[in-house]
């Protein structure tokens, strides 16, 4: 469909967060010395990132470290409760601003009225990153497609483009390119509609993410997102994880298209009632 | 936003009936005139890739005045095609206030439906069987199709998968807007992004057997191969209510791409179904270069539709109570 909405304002800003980034941040992983990482099958001379990628940590109940706690449905007992994890915030701090930090409390009081996953809308970036699904990167010169099985989205990452998005997305505009061996991927023109994970973290508008895609080892993958949002936080930050390649000689992505199992969450009040 | 009416097509129809009239029929010529192309991956695979457009005015079914006749004529084309704009078009203004009129505007903003038919000139996306429509529903399909038609709004199950923004599912058929698709390759898998609802499709190539027949699926489970230059595509797996025109569970879809030049990828598809259908049957659509993006569609996200539909119902049996 032609999309004719115009967008402004995003070079700019763009130039400035850089800017800001790359003081602020702690440098980026690099490459292990002695690992080279096999070539595209493009023989462009960049590193292979294709394949089946998941994260496995808790980040998706919590990007902070976190105890493990009581789920919240009764009946589900210890088969749905929070597990523990380290958290994968640098220095484990999100710095938002006093309004934000208030809001974020709010969010997590009413987790599952407000939070987007539960209604089956699309992640947004980085959380799709880390959500406990599987996702495929599908690797060419010019673009590079991230499927991911939760809710069947996806994004593609325009290589070496300065295009614009026409519009504001759930999933984001993403433009990449290649820095050695790391695919740094940055991200804009977000809805606002999206969180970060299960405990309120949130952002607006605004958000900006430059990730970072390093390969550690044939199997690994070492993901950075840098988050800067001047609306929601008083700095950039950044998370980080290793993403793991699922070995499994049948590894295929499946369906988890959730919009049937929220239906009757959604509209289950418009249901003509049998007397 | 979700629309789900497609337009009957009877001024289509009407406009082949007076094409035919006027000329006599062409032989299919299309296969033979094709070029062989040489676009190959690095890896020497044919190459697929780019965006595809699968919009068309060309019926899926060749309308019943058309009888045998296969193939339109250039001039026969351009007719329907100037036809079909001067009656699908958000600037006529005849009627104006009435309904139809704000109806027909409203509409057409949001249709993409292409102007032009198909670059073969086919008279019927359907080419199996020869007369260009699906064959007839076996008993147990007509009784489904029966049922089916018999749902009305008492909630969101009575709707189609693509009103409730589940899928637009497969085969890829043409429809009145997100008609592009993209395809990428790279060793091991042909990738169809799909816009009309965002399904990524990945098509492992390979000689792995299909999953489990306990996993079903709304594409069901793909496996890809080469025949020559055409990339063959065998799906089955599907879930019951994954349903394409009241297929079962037992569908087996066979699709067929071939970059036929620089511009065109043939897209076959042949529909195996016998619980369904009384005979096998098969579509060809020839999908067009386009240099549009595939743009994210954020279907269910914002299906205001199906809340104002469902409250709408029980609003209209609410004052039906109070007569």
């Amino acid at each position: 469909m032609h999309i004719r909405i115009r967008r402004t304002i995003v070079g700019a800003s763009a130039a400035v967060a850089l800017t800001v980034l790359s003081f602020a941040v702690a440098p980026a992983a690099q490459a292990p010395a002695g690992y080279k990482a096999p070539r595209s099958p493009f023989k462009d001379g960049k590193p292979d990132l294709n394949g089946i990628w998941q994260a496995n940590n808790t980040a998706n109940w919590d990007i902070q470290g976190h105890a493990a706690r009581q789920g919240p449905v009764l009946e589900l007992g210890a088969a749905f409760s929070v597990p523990a994890g380290l958290g994968v915030v640098e220095g484990d701090e999100i710095p938002y601003q006093p309004w934000a930090a208030a809001k974020k409390k709010e969010n997590a009081a009413n987790w599952l009225k407000l939070d987007p996953e539960v209604k089956c809308y699309m992640p947004g970036v980085p959380r799709a990153t880390y959500m406990p699904y599987p996702f495929q990167i599908v690797q060419t010169p010019t673009h590079v497609l991230m499927a991911y099985e939760f809710a069947s989205a996806s994004r593609t990452i325009y290589m070496n483009s300065k295009d614009e998005s026409p519009a504001d997305t759930w999933m984001g505009w993403s433009l990449g390119r290649w820095e050695g061996d790391t695919l740094v991927v940055d991200v804009n023109a977000f809805n606002g509609e999206t969180w970060f994970d299960r405990a309120g973290n949130f952002h607006s508008e605004a958000l900006h993410v430059v990730e970072r895609y390093t390969p550690l080892s044939r199997d690994v993958l070492q993901y950075e997102a840098t988050i800067e949002d001047p609306k929601v936080f008083t700095r950039p930050w950044k998370m980080s994880m290793p993403l793991y390649r699922r070995v499994e000689k049948n590894a295929q992505l499946l369906e988890y298209k959730c919009v049937e199992f929220v239906e009757e969450l959604m509209y289950g009040h418009l249901r003509k009632k049998t007397k | 936003m979700a629309i789900f009416e497609r337009r009957p097509s009877n001024v289509l129809a009407a406009a082949l009936a007076l094409a035919a009239l006027a000329s006599a029929s062409v032989a299919s010529q299309s296969r033979n005139v094709e070029t062989r192309t040489a676009a190959r991956t690095p890896w020497g695979d044919p190459d697929l890739q780019g965006v595809w457009s699968i919009a068309t005015i060309t019926p899926f079914e060749r309308p019943r005045a058309l009888a045998d006749k296969q193939v339109l004529t250039a001039e026969e084309a351009e007719e329907i095609e100037r036809t079909n704009l001067a009656t699908n078009n958000q600037d006529r203004r005849d009627g104006a206030g009435t309904d139809a009129d704000l109806a027909r505007a409203y509409n057409d903003f949001w249709w993409d439906r292409g102007t032009k038919v198909v670059s073969t000139r086919q008279t019927s996306l359907v080419v199996d069987p020869p007369d260009g429509r699906v064959p007839a529903l076996t008993a147990e399909g007509q009784k489904r199709a029966t049922e089916r038609a018999a749902r009305g709004y008492d909630s969101w199950e009575d709707r189609s998968l693509w009103e409730r923004c589940i899928t637009r599912g497969l085969p890829m058929i043409p429809g009145p807007y997100n008609n592009n698709y993209q395809i990428l390759q790279t060793p091991g898998y042909v990738v169809i992004l799909h816009e009309m609802i965002h399904d990524a499709r990945i098509i492992p190539l390979d000689t792995q057997p299909h999953i489990g027949k306990n996993i079903r699926q709304w594409f069901g489970d793909s496996r890809g191969k080469w025949e020559g230059d055409t990339l063959v595509v065998d799906t089955t797996n599907f879930a019951d209510k994954a349903s394409y025109r009241g297929s079962t569970d037992g569908l087996h879809l066979i699709e067929r791409f071939t970059r036929i030049n620089a511009e065109t990828v043939r897209y076959e598809f042949t529909i195996d179904d016998p619980t369904t259908f009384t005979k096998r049957w098969t579509t060809s659509i020839p999908m067009q270069h386009t240099d549009e993006q595939i743009y994210e569609y954020a279907c269910h996200e914002g299906n205001y539709g199906m809340v104002n539909l469902l409250s709408g119902a029980r609003a209209q049996e609410k004052a039906a109570e109070g007569k």
